[in-house]
């Protein structure tokens, strides 16, 4: 049985998002120890410094989706099942940054499919605890693992699906945000794919920090922020930077 | 004591209180353990139940994992280590945390 991480990076005019895959990936090495494969282009492979050990697939990134108007690369994900070379996968979003060795124990779990439902807001604004108006709950795409078989075969061609009448399913789910969004693709194909009861979870909220919150300092152990006029920092424990700046820090 | 003062003391209080809940978190998500390819938490209800049912019947035991599926546990003694094992690693990590938030409270 292999077992190994799957990275989407895919630069854009705005961003060099390889520059935050080169932290994610020696993260991963030093504290998954998995093997890595990195789906990108050739555009943003000849920007990526040499890495060591990884895999690459090389794909054409459907365009289009956009956030805050600017290009954002991150419909491919539906892919995952197809592009990863693993029997057990763990996708993970480049800005997920791994401090700990704690997602590599869920590639050993006998179950099809697992992600997580929750966040944690690092600033302690509980940003992510918005009053839901959709009727399903959401999932957090950032980090999921998945063992190839017919269940996960099957939640992935749900999330096609989804993706194909995307609008339709926003409307019957009163989801708001009219942008493509993994979370909830993966959240509606859950949902339908599992008889609109249940699915299994990670008993684990996502360390988050909120886009306004700038990374000061970065290592190897963990990360420095500031929000307005406060400087936090954490150690030894996994975070997800949803500002894109870290690519510089 | 004057208003600034008591304006960066209010400041250091915010930062503790933040770093201490994050130092909780932390301490949640170390207590994820995967034993016999299921989801546990090496919480204080999982140690009390696998001990008190180790004690009280013979082995297979059966329990429920986090996304309440039934396992067998057909080495209790052996489960019940791993998650005491987790758990005070976990906790006395977080002990030696609060030991730092004292400090910057001092």
């Amino acid at each position: 049985m292999t077992k190994g991480v799957l990275l989407f990076c895919f630069d854009t005019p705005d961003f060099q998002y390889h520059k935050i895959l080169e932290k994610c990936v020696a993260l991963i090495k030093k504290n998954l120890r998995l093997q890595i494969t990195v789906v990108t282009d050739f555009e943003t492979f000849k920007n990526i410094k040499p890495l060591g050990f990884v895999h690459y697939k090389f794909i054409e990134p459907e365009l289009g989706n956009k956030k805050h108007g600017l290009e954002w690369r991150n419909v491919d994900r539906h892919m995952a099942y197809e592009l990863s070379p693993y029997d057990t996968t763990l996708v993970m979003d480049i800005d997920y940054f791994p401090f700990t060795d704690n997602l590599s124990q869920f590639l050993d779990t006998g179950y099809d499919f697992l992600i997580s439902k929750d966040a944690h807001d690092l600033t302690n604004r509980n940003s992510f605890d918005t009053k839901r108006s959709s009727m399903i709950d959401m999932v957090w795409a950032t980090v999921f693992v998945f063992k190839k078989g017919k269940k996960a075969k099957r939640i992935f061609n749900m999330v096609k699906y989804v993706k194909d009448y995307y609008a339709y399913f926003l409307d019957l789910y009163r989801i708001r945000d009219r942008r493509f969004r993994n979370d909830y693709a993966f959240a509606i194909a859950l949902e339908q794919a599992n008889g609109m009861i249940t699915y299994d979870t990670m008993p684990m909220k996502l360390p988050t920090l909120p886009p306004d919150c700038r990374v000061l300092q970065m290592d190897e152990q963990g990360l420095a922020w500031q929000y307005n006029d406060q400087v936090n920092y954490t150690r030894e424990q996994d975070v997800h930077v949803l500002n894109k700046e870290v690519a510089n820090v | 004591m004057d208003i600034g003062e008591l304006k960066k003391q209010s400041d250091i209080s915010y930062d503790i209180a933040v770093a201490k809940r994050n130092a909780l978190e932390k301490t949640h998500a170390r207590l994820v353990v995967v034993y016999n390819e299921h989801i546990f938490r090496a919480d204080v209800e999982t140690i009390n139940l696998v001990k008190t049912l180790s004690e009280a019947l013979t082995s297979p035991l059966y329990v429920l994992d986090t996304n309440n599926n039934p396992v067998e546990i057909s080495e209790p003694k052996e489960f019940l280590k791993k998650l005491i094992e987790r758990n005070q690693e976990a906790i006395s990590s977080y002990h030696q945390m609060s030991k730092t938030f004292e400090k910057r409270g001092d």
